[in-house]
């Protein structure tokens, strides 16, 4: 980096004034520009990506707030929670004879008022959380200080590199900066003392953060994203960005809005006023990156993906995932095919790939011990991961569609607000007989949605907006759950109950990247293949009238994340066999 | 877009109130070089003069005269100065010449600060376009020879009102440049067309002293709020969207009065400029001179009406993954409580932007503007769905006004009546009517005659006929029933779902409930009547109690709920269609017991269904295969490969609600003759040769159904007229229906006994023939009076004697019972006497 004139680190706004000017001397005309990108994208880019700039940049959490200075470079990784619309600034303005420009930045340096030299641009703002669910694994590593280096957790990975350089302004101690740290959670709870207790039974084993729950927001980090020259398609609801761009805080500002007449707060919803920007940082967005689940694991473990290892990994997974389950072979079989899921398409609305799992049998006893076990597992081997304990109680107060609320125009987020590939187990053992109030009776409605059709409705008062989502589903009851229609029901028999083993984080971790990256591969199927299916779906039917659509769906489906689960991309005679006697063995349990 | 009523001014003095509407701009277009220092008196001046409080009396002599004629007059030399306030007199030449009067003088043309336009030539365009535009062409028998306009004028000084409606299709019409400068700079271009207005009110009467503004309405383009963007600021944009709060109305200052509070001199009223006032620091009068002591008196203040409102995209213009946006309104004075929380309204105004201001104290300012709609008109697009005579209408967006006949409707109609050209329409919209359902070809077409639906009859003796079509769909579980239910009532406008086993009859119809506050009895409306004018869906409809089902008899034919209790007699419309579904009463259809026996409902009922599709999963290998290909290519292919030849929801929508409003379709004779022929045809098909039984192949109501399905059909086609074809497909539609549900399976042949009593006629003919046969053995075994005879032993003695036929003890039962009514025989338990 050495001969640039200016520091994409520490002086982000600097490089992009530079490029500006750059810009306007090579004949860029502000006057009849609309504010579209004049290279500072591209400089970035190439800081970011090319010349290795990316793990320099720090990360934005609660900690790092606190000692980041303003106007410099940062990331965040969050969820788009909430769009709040376009925002109009001043982009350009002549000062003197100069054209200069206010892209990237909240204040302007000059007193400004309506003149012709003085264009108007647009930005769009973006309401962005972290990640619901968020593994503590899976948060950036850079994250880290030094001192973190030997924080004591066994989930925790090693720093691969080091950037001390990058983050010596944020060393103080972040050790809080983990989500599931006690201290926290102490706070949770001793700020909302009516709601802890229902936070309690939510939270199984006090583990689960719900962020983006109405109850936790405070203690949840929401950012103000504004996002400059990127087509509305590009950004969509709920799904997880990388931001990389300039940290606007000004002091000023934020006093300023205390003695600001009541008039113009009474009349025009200032986001800032429900936002103050004490406690919502804003980024100015110069380059963002769509993340998705295979982003937030570390895939150096497994540099390239070879039949034999793929086969092993399976293998090693597979059995641990049967000692969790208590030695139940054919649970822990479905269980894979289960987290390997994903809806890859929908056909009007009816989404495929989806493959919810209902683990029966499971009584408060058994729940105990495996389901503490189950969901321990899922924490450590998805990204993230939520759970819930439905009680009638749960299920009459709890917010879990998202709403609009219109007194502070944002949309208050719910908990199955998730991000794509979240994984959700819900817990119906400790549901009781009971009446439903109307609240009830949406939830359960809401819930059932989201098993059968993918999709939440987002409640937005004067109608109900349909948002899709991609949330692996597993279901644990006594009975066949007919609140979550999970495309998979089997009955849960363990037995035995001893613990699984502790395995290597290594082991861990190549799991982790087995997981995140064999779902998405595509996959295909010879025509071959297909008669001899089709024939066989055929068959079938023809023996059992009772045979549906659903049932041929679901053999569909297993057969294809059968042939993923071996990292192949082509459906084989063998896994179709295997899908077809993994069924019956399945029917054969029903019964 | 420069002006020098900066957005930073208007933030505080909201923007369009009436005078500060006026005058701003006039401040606008005449603040050429030099004049600056009269701006904010002219402003003042228009101001006050516009209004006709009190407080004009206490305004300088010099700044009475008219403003929106003087600012046109004062340039040209004052001539007008000396003119009195209560004799006003319009500037401009009465001819329509008007504009060229501004050119005969010498005073150099005013433009619009920053463009080329040109106040006088706008101001002449304006005025002859409310002069002479004239919609329809000039009837010269009727002798109105006046515009369109001229006439709205006369009316709104008739009734006094504060406003005059220009449809901006009108000024395009007329001037299509005047239109464009119109849109493009609404603030000035406004401002003159006050002016203007406010001329030809005083000319038309001369003592009239309200002022009236001018609404524009009904751009010929409409804006998507998410489209907005700066380079909109300033101009005049129409937006749709729905109401979802609103402020309380603000009283914002206009005129703020001082008063020293040492010699208690009160100043003139001080026009708040660019939102704000600034309090005199020292007494105004000579003598006193006091220093800060001045103090608003509030109640001598005017004030004007305020309201912000915020307005939110409707669901339709949300692309996917997105949430809806939303854009401030600003109303002033009549416009403020026109629109509530809930309404969906077309708004006209003009898209500004302001800064935000951030205390003076501050080093740093904000770059940040704030944007809202400067409120002109607001339209309710949708009023309350329930006193709309046809929520269908709604779905189109117009509400039946010719004015809303804009463009895009046309480009619409336009679309979808190509799409009726289409040959393959019919099999079109049958495969765009619950594409991932499969198969059931037939069932879909009859889903979409119910759709489309026939037309209503009235006579004028009161009776009516109903042109709902109502179905019944009977199947084996998992066939997909409920999906095309579901799908039907997404499709259909108005419609209700309910699941049969938690309804009830009061549920489906109607129930007087008592207010438990004022202890009145209030009718409360339920699923059927909810669903007047659309589909009313009913899932599991077997499972549904006696007395719920008895409620829809009325309903099916009659099309009314009738209510009689708790002293409230009422009968309440219910023009809906029923599309009901049941499973067999086995949970499979038994094909060896009638479709009654099946289904478990009272013939009585199931003959008011028009189409009763029976929906049997059959073991048919060839549907099967195709099941699996269909669910195999659902999950290997990629769904963007696969074609996609179908109307999409929406379409789908708008055709239907389009035909079903403006599509009503006759007979044609050809098609009359064809529904006879066919009728009869219906009806004699039980007759073959050879066969003696008495079949009753179709009644009169099955040539009711036909009619309705044939105008259905014609409604798909946009065909006026029902043509041949229609009845042919309507014939083959209800024979598919009727072979399967009405299929005797004794004989093979349609029975509409089978659905109008229960019992068909071959089994009626068995039943006769058992019935002679015990009456023939009785006759020979028993005596009169004689000793009575087992049952057991008369069936034996039966069978003897009929060799050929079967008898089993209920066929002789029943038997016995009849004779027992005809008291031919006794029967005490088991024996059976004569008698």
């Amino acid at each position: 980096m050495v001969g640039l004139p200016y520091d994409c680190l520490a002086n982000p706004l600097g490089a992009v004034r530079l490029t500006f000017d750059k810009a306007v001397s090579s004949g860029l005309n502000p006057s009849t520009s609309n504010g579209g990108d004049w290279g500072s994208a591209d400089l970035f880019r190439q800081f970011l990506f090319d010349d290795g700039g990316h793990s320099q940049v720090p990360i934005l959490n609660a900690e790092s707030v606190k000692h980041l200075p303003p106007n410099s470079l940062v990331r965040f990784r969050g969820m788009i929670q909430d769009m709040l619309g376009n925002e109009v600034y001043v982009g350009a303005y002549k000062d003197g004879s100069t054209w200069r420009t206010n892209k990237f930045s909240d204040v302007s340096q000059i007193e400004m008022d309506m003149s012709p030299d003085m264009k108007l641009w647009e930005r769009r703002l973006l309401y962005c959380v972290p990640v619901p669910g968020l593994n503590s694994w899976a948060e950036p590593l850079e994250a880290l200080s030094n001192q973190q280096k030997t924080f004591p957790s066994e989930q925790r990975e090693k720093r691969p590199r080091d950037d001390d350089e990058a983050v010596d302004h944020m060393e103080l101690g972040s050790s809080q900066g983990c989500q599931d740290s006690p201290i926290t959670k102490k706070m949770r709870d001793e700020a909302h003392p009516s709601s802890s207790a229902m936070q309690q039974d939510m939270v199984n084993e006090g583990t689960t953060p719900f962020f983006g729950s109405p109850e936790s927001e405070r203690n949840s980090f929401p950012c103000l994203v504004k996002i400059y020259d990127t087509p509305e398609s590009d950004l969509k609801m709920n799904e997880i960005f990388e931001f990389i761009g300039v940290l606007s805080f000004d002091p000023e500002l934020a006093l300023s809005k205390d003695e600001s007449d009541m008039q113009s707060n009474d009349l025009f919803e200032d986001d800032l006023v429900q936002l103050p920007p004490s406690k919502v940082p804003r980024i100015h967005c110069l380059v963002h990156k769509k993340l998705v689940v295979h982003d937030f694991v570390d895939g150096s473990a497994m540099a390239e993906s070879n039949p034999s290892l793929i086969r092993g990994t399976r293998e090693s997974l597979l059995s641990h995932l049967t000692a969790v389950l208590g030695n139940d072979g054919m649970a822990a079989q479905f269980l894979l095919l289960h987290l390997l899921s994903q809806v890859h398409a929908r056909v009007d609305g009816v989404p495929v790939g989806k493959l919810a799992l209902n683990f029966t049998n499971f009584s408060k006893e058994t729940t105990s011990v495996f389901g503490s076990q189950l969901s321990s597992t899922m924490k450590e081997l998805i990204p993230f991961t939520q759970k819930i304990s439905l009680t009638i109680e749960y299920l009459n107060n709890a917010a879990l569609a998202p709403k609009k609320d219109y007194q502070a125009n944002k949309l208050v987020s719910g908990v199955l607000q998730l991000a794509e590939g979240s994984h959700l187990i819900i817990d119906e053992t400790e549901l009781q007989a009971g009446t439903l109030n109307p609240m009830g009776v949406e939830n359960a409605r809401s819930l059932k949605n989201l098993t059968e059709s993918q999709q939440v409705e987002y409640d937005f008062q004067y109608y109900k907006m349909e948002m899709t989502a991609d949330v692996q589903l597993l279901v644990l009851s006594e009975g066949k759950s007919n609140i979550l229609p999970a495309d998979v029901v089997l009955p849960f028999q363990p037995s035995s109950t001893s613990p699984p083993e502790i395995v290597e984080e290594a082991i861990v971790q190549s799991w982790r990247w087995y997981l995140a990256n064999l779902r998405s591969l595509s996959h295909s199927i010879t025509p071959e293949m297909q008669k001899v299916v089709e024939e066989d779906l055929v068959a079938a039917r023809q023996a059992d009238r009772s045979l549906g659509s659903q049932d041929f769906s679901r053999l569909l489906t297993m057969s294809r994340l059968m042939s993923l689960s071996f990292g192949e991309t082509s459906l084989s005679m063998e896994h179709w066999q295997m899908v077809k006697e993994l069924e019956r063995l399945r029917k054969e349990r029903l019964r | 877009m420069a002006s020098d009523s900066s957005p930073g001014g208007n933030i505080n003095g909201g923007p369009s109130s009436p005078d500060d509407f006026t005058s701003s701009p006039i401040g606008n277009t005449l603040s050429s070089p030099g004049e600056g220092g009269r701006t904010t008196r002219r402003s003042q001046r228009a101001t006050s003069s516009n209004t006709s409080t009190p407080l004009r009396s206490r305004l300088n002599p010099s700044s009475e005269a008219r403003t929106p004629s003087s600012t046109g007059s004062r340039r040209r030399g004052g001539r007008r100065q000396g003119l009195t306030p209560s004799t006003p007199v319009a500037p401009t030449p009465a001819s329509s010449e008007a504009g060229e009067g501004f050119d005969n003088d010498d005073a150099p043309p005013m433009y619009v600060w920053g463009t080329n336009i040109s106040v006088q030539d706008v101001n002449g365009a304006i005025l002859r376009f409310l002069r002479n535009f004239r919609d329809a062409p000039v009837d010269l028998e009727s002798g109105e020879f006046e515009g369109k306009y001229m006439r709205s004028i006369r009316r709104v000084i008739e009734i006094e009102g504060d406003w005059l409606d220009v449809d901006a299709h009108h000024v395009f019409d007329y001037d299509p440049d005047l239109y464009n400068k119109m849109v493009r700079y609404p603030l000035e271009v406004l401002a003159i067309f006050d002016i203007v207005l406010m001329d030809i009110v005083a000319k038309v009467k001369p003592l009239f002293d309200k002022h009236v503004q001018v609404r524009i309405y009904n751009l010929k383009t409409s804006s998507c709020m998410r489209n907005l963007n700066p380079s909109d600021i300033e101009k005049m944009v129409s937006l749709k969207g729905m109401v979802i709060r609103c402020s309380s109305i603000i009283p914002e200052i206009r005129e703020a009065v001082f008063r020293c509070l040492v010699c208690g001199y009160f100043t003139d009223s001080l026009v708040v400029d660019r939102g704000r006032v600034s309090e005199p620091p020292a007494c105004v009068r000579e003598e006193c001179k006091a220093k800060n002591s001045m103090t608003l008196v509030h109640n001598r203040c005017r004030f004007a009406d305020k309201q912000i409102v915020r307005l939110q995209e409707t669901p339709d213009e949300i692309p996917d993954g997105g949430t809806p946006h939303t854009v401030s309104l600003l109303l002033h004075d009549k416009l403020v409580d026109s629109a509530k929380p809930g309404d969906r309204v077309e708004v006209t105004g003009i898209f500004r932007a302001m800064s935000v201001r951030v205390g003076p104290a501050h080093r740093t300012v904000k770059s940040l503007f704030k944007t809202f709609i400067d409120c002109l008109h607001i339209k309710k697009t949708d009023k309350s769905r329930m006193q709309n005579e046809d929520p269908m209408e709604v779905e189109m967006g117009s509400s039946g006004n010719e004015e809303d006949l804009n463009v895009d409707y046309q480009k619409k109609v336009d679309r979808l009546k190509e799409l009726s050209k289409l040959p393959d329409i019919y099999n079109r919209l049958t495969r765009s009517l619950a594409p991932n359902i499969w198969e059931l070809d037939d069932v879909k077409k009859g889903l979409l005659c119910q759709l489309f639906g026939g037309s209503q009859l009235k006579m004028a003796s009161g009776a009516s006929f109903r042109g709902d079509i109502n179905i019944l769909l009977v199947g084996d579980p998992g066939t997909s029933k409920s999906q095309l239910l579901q799908y039907i009532h997404k499709l259909s406008p108005r419609g209700i779902y309910t699941s049969g086993r938690g309804s009830s009859a009061v549920g489906l119809t109607a129930y007087v409930a008592k207010d438990p506050e004022t202890g009145e009895t209030v009718l409360e409306s339920g699923a059927l009547v909810l669903s007047d004018r659309g589909i009313c869906c009913i899932d599991e409809f077997d499972k549904m109690s006696e007395s719920a089902r008895s409620m829809l008899h009325e309903v099916m034919e009659q099309q009314t709920v009738s209510i009689a209790k708790a002293g409230i007699i009422a009968s309440l419309n219910a023009r809906t269609s029923v599309l009901a579904c049941a499973n067999p009463s086995g949970s499979r259809y038994n094909p060896r017991l009638s479709v009654i026996d099946n289904i478990h409902l009272p013939p009585t009922l199931l003959s008011r269904f028009d189409l009763i599709y029976l929906i049997l999963d059959k073991a048919d290998e060839q549907t099967d295969r195709r099941l699996a290909k269909h669910i195999v290519a659902l999950h290997f292919e990629d769904p963007e490969s696969i074609q996609q030849d179908f109307l999409d929801i929406q379409t789908l929508t708008t055709y239907v609600s389009y035909a079903r409003k403006n599509i009503h379709p006759r007979l044609s004779d050809e098609a009359a003759e064809e529904l006879i022929r066919g009728y009869v045809e219906m009806r004699r098909r039980g007759n073959f040769p050879g066969s003696s039984k008495k079949v009753i192949t179709a009644t009169p109501r099955q040539l009711e159904s036909l009619i309705r399905l044939s105008e259905a059909l014609a409604r798909m086609h946009f065909s006026e007229w029902v043509e041949k074809r229609d009845v042919t497909e309507a014939i083959r539609l209800l024979e598919v229906a009727l072979q399967q549900s009405a299929t005797d399976h004794a004989t093979g042949t349609i029975d509409m006994d089978l659905i109008t009593t229960g019992v068909s006629a071959s089994e009626r003919m068995r039943r006769e023939q058992v019935l002679s046969a015990t009456r023939n053995v009785i006759m020979d075994k028993l005596q009169l009076g004689g000793p009575a005879m087992r049952t057991l032993e008369l069936l034996e003695e039966l069978k003897k004697q009929s060799s050929g036929a079967e008898f089993h003890l209920n066929d002789l039962r029943n038997a016995l019972s009849t004779l027992a009514t005809e008291g031919f025989v006794s029967v005490h338990g088991d024996s059976v006497k004569r008698v």
